[in-house]
């Protein structure tokens, strides 16, 4: 909360009344005669031509999926089909003004968009740039295939977009990204056409990022998110409505980036969720419309639009595009349509009568429109019939040439078994993702923060060996601040926000000093929307950016589990590498909150492909580590423990260096040097370890070599295995719940690695399987100095003269797991 | 959970023991580290401890019975809580069948160092694979290992150990009797196994059915059964006299010198640091001295062989309130006097107590047994099959003899060596004696060697 805005009382507490402005319903009324000063007949039929391809299209799919054939094409499609035939008329509406600047982002049942756009696109761009485009994309993989007797380039442009688009979807490796999104997850960046998304409304927050990015770097275009109306039903959508609108963009950033994001939440409103019914049942709204007043003063400008009618949605676009060109975004759109086929094709429809079906058959959309053409007399039934002809002869042919394995084959993985591995991470060094000035408010050397950790002991250590005081000493906090800020003033497109990251200078300091370095738009508060956090920056690295996210607690990863899980992991890999992903999330693990702000989740990111999962709990490497996450191009969960932010360092002679260095992702580092027993720790217990270590090395005669894993996704195991080829012993320990810990995984890894020559199976350490309790109670919870002891005592090697308290015995194992404790 | 409790081999060569006593019974509360239950060996009596609280919810054998090594005994858990399915009695019959066919374990107190190859039995073998590939480069001989590590595992320490220990054997031999599984007597170096002991035959000395005691009348008695230690001596003994031809000699020496450093011993030892060294120590130490050159007595007789062995592993008798026990001095011709002494003493303690391996109860060259602290002046010691000698120690008694024509009077001390006629005749074993004899009434010279 900003000192310049006063929460007055008086203003609060004053009684009046809240009115709201009408929401228009379907009130398009022109008539064909009305409309020829915007659109030629041509326009006019090419509309007719795109929901043609589109109705087509999804028709072949429907009888390659219900009878395996398609005009003569034997084909079996065991993927996903969720088809939109009775859609068309919304998604070649919405496609007609959009520039291959405007962004499109979509859902499960998005094929119809894709090619709508695509054919929108393929009529604006002018040739020599379409070839050019076709040319580059993929070496010119799927150009080769289709380029073959075409007439013009836009005949080719359509035949390249509809084969890109089908073989996708069969999960060929010639499909837009090699078959590795499919159906769901189909897109075609040069046209504008970003990610379909198969978790329904994940599109919400995505297109918010891109049109967040829009925003912040100046970009021409708007963003749109494509989502049913059962997305409404989803709370990240509502999160994204509000993020996308935030007061602060009007009352609080620079004059040259006021005003809401340029993005319009349309639903293709078909009134139902899979089969649940939305109007009536489901949702409460009744008219979807209302719901953009419940979200902004300006009611997102939302309307109704039918969307039986092309010209209708026109006209919308055209009225809301220039309501975000005067940056008065967002806006909602509830466009109704129907879909005739069910859900998918295994829908049986019985949630829904054929009366019902066949009502809006008979205002379909194709027929209804073409008998207006031909009432306004700009086509006539022959001419319709041909365009039908040419459409269906078309995508026989590229149906016949997507089936056909020696045109289209899948992607070997016996010859290259590492094609989809080397697409998990793109692995790339990019200091900074666009090449121009950053915006900042002051010289680096003149930050206040800067100038007083120009004060502070870079090492932990004073020169007689006694540790440095907290309050002098350059601490953990310190490295993250220097990292951050030194990539901020490297990478124009780097922003970052979080719950109370501006002003507050996050709840835990790091950011102090970032409030005055940094303009509102590279540095804001979020609202308390982790879905919407962890989403938008997921839209914002799409569209070209980097960007910095924190979550305050490690516990909300919860609220925004898609967002990471599905959608940070995946998007780079699905993409076949087109896509980048340079996000990093910082990640703050509790203690002494309790149940709900007390856990180190770690292993549930490790446990997902496609996440980098780094634990630093040194300055030296908590600065290296967020050098090397920020120059990467990965998505990087960067955990933080909330009990070492005021830690120096203690291990790296000579301290923190001043300059920019790296600490190589995935590379674990040995803290103390022994003999006897190796421990291996994530996150803060390498400190618990050192004073177990230290107590077996004084009391007990025993050398413990302690190694830290900094890093827990990518991992690299050869210290590790070194070290217990040495040692012959290994215990695992961190503060992650016993049940399911990433160092289950390891020990399981280093039992294969190293089984021959282990002294005793690897022991593992975590949390019990409870919920954190009260601070005073966490020594019974998290691992202990001396339940390390007591671990290797009863576990891998009796020390004589040694008293356990704690009992690891095979028996105890064997109760706790049957009670699931 | 319910924890079987089974009966603990005390020393890889141990088969079985007897539940002397129950301590617990079912339905008892049993509280962590309470004894369960006492139970012996041939050799030695111990208590077996709860490693786990709960209730004592069962048992399967009763006082007396006598218990297969690692069968479970009784079942520890909660109250109401199953156990039948941990009675031995109910595991599948073709393992039992199995362990019928196995050549019946000699029981003899005495034997040379015969055991079960360990190595065969791999699955009941628990042993780190960092031990096992340490054991595989040092020839560390398994059947030794004291495991030490979690759950009777043998951990990386354990080998190192039976290395320092020079418990090892050959990496040929440890192959052949992998393959083999036969009982092997080590003869090697240090007790090595080597792959010409494979060839030795088993020692496979049976047991007679004990004749049962019918019931005359009396008077007033009491009956009671014989604890397991005193069936083995009587086993030990009446076979010792009834297949041997044993012949006892009698000899004494002037015990003048031996008596005198030994006073001198007990004035110094403090300031030398030295054991409290006994007669009977200095007796051992010149045994084993003198009886490598007499490899007839540092033997064990088979019915068509002899292995002679090199070093000397010294029986020596104890009277324990058990009953006659033999530890062993293993390697005594290479230790100190002092050594002799302190190992000697460490062994008659642990036998005392019960606590002593049973492995140490074994592996015996020649053994001295001494009768003499309790006055007796001349006795027929009984030989230890397979050994080839024993040497009984008399009491000391005061004798003159002609000095320079003068009646001089001197301490004598007796000795009384049995030997196996069968492995050696009198003139050898005389000679022995008479080595002996000089040894110990030079015996400044002898510790000078």
């Amino acid at each position: 909360m900003p000192k310049s805005q006063f929460i007055n009382p008086d203003e609060i507490r004053k009684s009046g009344v809240l009115s709201f402005q009408d929401i228009q319903l379907n009130q398009y009324n022109k008539s064909i005669r009305d409309e020829k000063e915007n659109f030629s007949d041509k326009d006019l039929m090419r509309i007719y031509r795109d929901m043609a391809y589109i109705r087509e299209f999804e028709t072949m799919l429907y009888l390659i999926k219900t009878t395996s054939e398609y005009n003569g094409v034997a084909y079996n499609n065991p993927g996903p089909a969720h088809l939109s035939m009775g859609q068309e008329a919304s998604a070649v509406g919405q496609a007609y003004l959009l520039g291959i600047d405007d962004f499109i982002f979509g859902s499960h049942r998005s094929h119809g968009e894709i090619l709508a756009k695509g054919l929108s696109a393929i009529e604006k761009i002018d040739d020599t740039q379409l070839y050019d485009i076709m040319k580059n994309f993929l070496g010119g993989k799927i150009l080769k295939i289709v380029e073959k007797g075409q007439k013009s380039v836009k005949d080719l442009a359509i035949d390249f977009l509809i084969y890109g688009a089908l073989a996708e979807i069969f999960a060929r490796d010639t499909g837009f990204h090699e078959g590795l999104g499919g159906s769901m997850h189909c897109f075609f960046l040069p046209f504008g056409i970003y990610p379909n998304n198969a978790i329904v409304g994940g599109s919400a927050t995505i297109a918010t990022g891109a049109a967040l990015f829009k925003k912040v770097n100046k970009k021409n275009g708007i963003c749109i998110s494509n989502i049913g109306d059962g997305a409404m039903g989803r709370g990240p959508v509502w999160e994204a409505m509000n993020f996308a609108a935030m007061d602060q963009y009007t009352q609080l950033w620079e004059e040259a980036y006021k005003g809401g994001l340029p993005v319009i939440f349309n639903f293709f409103n078909n009134s139902y969720g899979m089969g649940g019914q939305t109007y009536g049942e489901t949702m409460a709204y009744g008219i979807l419309a209302r719901v953009g007043a419940g979200v902004t003063p300006s009611q997102m400008y939302s309307e109704r639009v039918d969307g039986y009618n092309p010209l209708a949605v026109i006209d919308a676009m055209r009225r809301k595009i220039d309501i975000i060109k005067e940056n008065k975004g967002p806006v909602l759109l509830d466009t109704v349509t129907y879909r005739i086929a069910g859900h998918s094709p295994s829908d049986s429809s019985s949630y829904r009568t054929q009366e019902e079906i066949q009502a809006w058959e008979e205002q379909d959309v194709l027929k209804s429109y073409s008998a207006k053409l031909i009432e306004a007399n700009v086509g006539s039934e022959d001419v319709f019939e041909a365009i039908r002809e040419e459409v269906k002869s078309r995508i026989t042919k590229i149906c016949a040439m997507a089936v056909d394995e020696s045109i289209s084959p899948r992607m070997d993985l016996f010859k290259t078994p590492d094609a989809i591995e080397k697409l998990m991470f793109s692995n790339e060094k990019i200091e900074k993702m666009e090449d121009r000035p950053v915006e900042v408010n002051m010289p680096m050397s003149e930050n206040p923060r800067v100038q007083a950790i120009a004060k502070k002991e870079r090492y932990g250590f004073d020169a007689e060996g006694k540790l440095v005081s907290k309050n002098k000493v350059f601490q953990l906090r310190d490295g993250l601040f220097e990292a951050i800020i030194d990539k901020f003033y490297k990478d124009p497109t780097l922003i970052t926000y979080g719950e109370d990251v501006r002003d507050w200078g996050g709840a835990y300091a790091v950011y102090r000093g970032l409030t005055e370095a940094l303009p509102y738009h590279r540095l804001f508060n979020a609202p308390i929307s982790e879905s919407a956090i962890i989403g938008t920056a997921v839209g914002y690295a799409m569209a070209g950016g980097r960007a910095i996210v924190e979550l305050m607690y490690c516990d909300f990863i919860g609220c925004a589990g898609d967002e990471i899980f599905n959608q940070l992991a995946k998007w780079q890999a699905m993409s076949a590498g087109l896509l980048k992903m340079p996000v990093v999330v910082r990640v703050s693990v509790g203690s002494k909150y309790g149940a709900q702000h007390s856990q180190d989740w770690t292993s549930l990111c490790a446990a997902i492909p496609g996440l980098k999962c780094v634990f630093p709990v040194t300055p030296y490497d908590a600065k290296g580590l967020m050098n090397a996450a920020l120059a990467g191009t990965d998505p990087v969960i960067f955990f933080e423990s909330q009990r070492v932010y005021d830690v120096g360092e203690q291990f790296h002679e000579g301290g923190v260096p001043e300059g920019y260095y790296e600490v190589e992702i995935g590379e674990p580092d040995i803290k103390k040097q022994g003999s006897d027993i190796t421990i291996l720790t994530v996150g803060s217990t390498l400190y618990t370890a050192l004073k177990a270590a230290k107590e077996l090395e004084e009391k007990y005669n025993i050398s413990a070599e302690v190694i830290d894993a900094r890093t827990i996704v990518p991992f690299n195991y050869d210290k590790v295995i070194e070290s217990v080829k040495k040692t012959g012993k290994i215990l695992l320990a961190s503060d992650a719940v016993d049940r399911g810990s990433v160092l289950k995984t390891m020990a399981a890894n280093i039992s294969e690695l190293a089984f021959d020559y282990l002294d005793a199976p690897p022991v593992v350490l975590g949390s019990r399987n409870w919920i954190t309790p009260a601070f005073e109670l966490e020594k019974h919870f998290f691992p202990q100095p001396d339940w390390i002891i007591d671990a290797i005592h009863e576990r891998i090697m009796p020390i004589e003269g040694y008293v356990p308290t704690r009992n690891f015995t095979d028996g105890e194992r064997i109760r706790r797991e049957k009670l699931g404790v | 959970m319910a924890t079987p409790v089974i009966m603990p081999r005390q020393g890889q060569s141990v088969e079985s023991c007897i539940i002397t006593k129950w301590q617990k019974k079912p339905g008892d509360h049993v509280a962590l580290g309470d004894v369960l239950f006492t139970y012996e060996t041939d050799k030695a009596t111990f208590d077996e401890k709860a490693k786990v609280e709960g209730e004592l919810l069962g048992i399967f054998f009763e006082e007396g019975d006598d218990v297969e090594c690692l069968l479970n005994v009784c079942v520890i858990g909660n109250k109401g809580e199953s156990f039948e399915e941990f009675d031995p009695k109910n595991s599948a019959p073709a393992e039992k069948a199995e362990e019928t066919e196995k050549p019946v374990q000699t029981e003899t107190a005495a034997s040379p160092q015969t055991v079960s190859p360990q190595i065969t039995d791999n699955e009941h073998l628990k042993i780190s694979p960092r031990a096992k590939n340490l054991a595989g480069n040092t020839g560390a001989d398994l059947r030794f290992c004291t495991p030490t590590g979690p759950n009777g595992r043998i951990i990386e320490r354990d080998i190192r150990k039976l290395v320092s220990e020079g418990k090892t054997v050959s990496p040929a031999a440890a192959k052949e009797y992998a393959a083999g599984g036969k009982d092997v007597v080590g003869t090697g170096i240090g007790g090595m196994i080597s792959t010409s002991d494979l060839s030795a035959p088993a020692e496979d000395a049976k047991a007679a059915p004990a004749p049962s005691v019918t019931a005359v009348n009396f008077g007033e008695c009491e009956e009671v059964k014989l604890p397991n230690i005193r069936k083995v001596i009587a086993r030990q003994m009446h076979a010792s006299l009834s297949e041997m031809a044993q012949l006892t000699l009698n000899s004494s020496f002037d015990a003048t010198e031996i008596l005198a450093y030994r006073a001198k011993v007990k004035e110094g030892r403090e300031k030398l640091g030295l054991a409290n060294i006994t007669l009977n120590d200095i007796i051992l130490f010149a045994v084993s001295r003198v009886l490598p050159n007499h490899k007839d007595l540092n033997a064990n007789f088979y019915e068509d062989k002899i292995v002679y062995y090199k070093h000397v592993n010294l029986g020596v008798a104890v009277d324990t309130p058990r009953g006659l026990m033999v530890p062993t001095v293993f390697g005594a011709d290479t230790l100190s006097l002092s050594e002799i002494s302190s190992a000697s003493k460490k062994l008659q303690d642990e036998a005392k107590s019960g606590t002593v391996n049973p492995d140490l109860l074994r592996g015996g060259t020649f053994t001295v047994t001494n009768l003499g602290s309790l006055g007796v002046e001349s006795f027929t010691p009984v030989i230890n099959p397979p050994q080839t000698g024993i040497l009984g120690v008399d009491n000391i008694t005061t004798r003159v003899k002609l000095v320079n024509g003068e009646v001089k009077p001197y301490q004598a001390m007796g000795l009384s060596l049995t030997f196996d006629h069968r492995a050696l005749d009198g003139a050898p074993a005389a000679k022995f004696l008479s080595d002996l004899v000089s040894a110990l009434e030079n015996f400044s010279l002898l510790l000078a060697k």
